[in-house]
């Protein structure tokens, strides 16, 4: 397929939401209509299948693909809900000490060729993992909280990113508390994208939801919930599919009381 | 080749066209017209990588010629130099005609060693000049920025700088934005100030009476020869 698109996810930190944006976003395209796979390219501390719910399913991963000891469709795992999204899941912790550049590039030229939308999971750090990660990727989405160690590692991973090739790097500001942010507790959006300099794909609210849905396997945009989060991941997969969706002003997202019961209503509800 | 440069400048090699004929098959055809003497390496719109640029100097010293300096008009090139110990030079980066490219030698040659680095540096990011540096773009928490004569940042610098490395304490930093995690001058440290800078305002850092203090930018900014 000549238009699909190979992003890859990463920060450089870790914990500030890599896998979540990958899995939601997954989910998100392939309920536009988009044929997605997510590869999960974090074979050290793999967990994109337990945030899809399909790590049951595994029978075969990327390792076996790679050592032509299964088919590429007896590896991938369909999602239950949502036909459209695909899981090629992660070998096992050893496979580190072998793979190579060529091999995830292997990887992702396959995937390509069947579906619209290729999304790396990329691991943290800036070491192998992340060298062998990012040979396989055409573009990036890099995901940052407001914090100063956060934005400082992605600052990083930009540059590491621009030699290596990758455009367009596109940014996700992630975990973000517009009361915090008014009052000048957090680093503003402008602070960040200021320093970073790169267009903003997307903010997220910080959302209770994602803990409860991380925990579940189940992500926020799979069963269409209201939460602020949900909404935020498919603005993000509309930017990429090009739609015009204007960006969340932090300053008017003050929730108000009945929000915040409805909310809290939803995060008993389970 | 005429002379483009000043009598009293060494020869300049000019290396050919970008990609016209790769430079390995190229350059033994012109070893024997060279002097045996320091010359000026022209790299033009190659990009070289420090591997290449070795190779390059290799085969030139191998040949008894020593390169002093490197001039270019691609940043990459530019940096492979720095990172190799040699003087760097950009030469002007837009290939409009020969005549604009000419002047800029000229004008280049007659100041101090200057390097222009165009970009942000990110964090993790360093460059470094063996004259002055500057750069057009930002310096970014966590990169650095350091050369034997000034720095000078178009743009904001919020990393480290390090001006005068080899003890010349009239070195100075100067920035549109000056508000740098640390500044050192010679030999002196400073942390960067905690207030916000005045915007609009540019800013150097110099030592006045023995320590780094901060002020409002002051002309001249060309590159002084001392």
């Amino acid at each position: 397929m000549t238009n699909s698109r190979t992003i890859l996810i990463c920060s450089g930190k870790g914990g500030v939401g890599k896998t979540t944006l990958t899995a939601n976003l997954g989910i998100a395209l392939a309920g536009q209509g988009a044929r997605t796979v997510v590869l999960d390219a974090d074979f050290g501390l793999r967990n994109l299948d337990l945030l899809l719910g399909l790590e049951n399913r595994i029978v075969y991963t990327a390792q076996e693909v790679l050592a032509e000891t299964c088919r590429l469709d007896q590896a991938l795992v369909k999602h239950k809900q949502q036909p459209n999204l695909a899981l090629l899941p992660a070998g096992n912790p050893r496979m580190l000490e072998w793979l190579k550049p060529e091999d995830m590039q292997t990887i992702a030229g396959m995937l390509s060729d069947r579906f619209d939308y290729v999304l790396i999971d990329c691991p943290a750090g800036i070491e192998d993992g992340f060298k062998n990660a990012v040979a396989a990727a055409k573009e990036a989405i890099v995901i940052t909280t407001p914090e100063v160690s956060a934005v400082r590692d992605a600052d990083r991973v930009i540059g590491l990113l621009n030699t290596h090739g990758v455009s367009p790097v596109q940014l996700v500001l992630n975990r973000v508390r517009p009361k915090m942010m008014a009052n000048q507790d957090m680093l503003a959006v402008d602070d960040v994208t200021d320093i970073l300099a790169l267009p903003l794909l997307g903010l997220v609210l910080e959302d209770e939801q994602v803990i409860v849905s991380t925990n579940k396997g189940e992500p926020l945009t799979l069963n269409g919930t209201s939460s602020p989060a949900a909404k935020a991941y498919g603005n993000i997969a509309g930017r990429l599919q090009g739609e015009d969706i204007p960006l969340m002003d932090p300053a008017k997202e003050r929730r108000g009381i009945r929000a915040r019961v409805r909310q809290l209503m939803q995060t008993k509800i389970f | 080749m005429t002379p483009e440069l000043s009598s009293q400048s060494p020869f300049c090699l000019r290396l050919p066209a970008f990609r016209s004929v790769p430079w390995q098959q190229w350059l033994p055809s012109q070893l024997p017209s060279l002097p045996r003497q320091a010359i000026d390496l022209d790299t033009g719109d190659w990009s070289l990588s420090c591997r290449d640029l070795e190779e390059l100097l290799v085969a030139l010293n191998e040949a008894g010629h020593h390169v002093q300096a490197v001039m270019t008009r691609c940043s990459d090139t530019l940096i492979s130099a720095a990172a190799l110990g040699l003087i760097a030079r950009q030469v002007s980066t837009d290939s409009t005609g020969d005549g604009s490219t000419h002047d800029q030698a000229h004008a280049t040659s007659m100041d101090a060693e200057l390097t222009v680095h165009r970009g942000t540096l990110r964090s993790g990011d360093h460059i470094e000049s063996h004259g002055h540096l500057l750069i057009v773009g930002d310096v970014n928490p966590g990169g650095s920025a350091s050369a034997d004569g000034d720095v000078y940042v178009w743009g904001r610098l919020r990393g480290r700088a390090h001006a005068g490395r080899r003890g010349d304490s009239d070195a100075r930093i100067v920035a549109l934005q000056l508000r740098p995690l640390q500044l050192r001058i010679a030999e002196l440290v400073a942390r960067g100030p905690e207030e916000r800078p005045q915007p609009g305002l540019a800013e150097q850092a110099c030592i006045v009476e023995g320590a780094i203090s901060i002020e409002p930018a002051k002309p001249p900014f060309a590159a002084q020869q001392t």
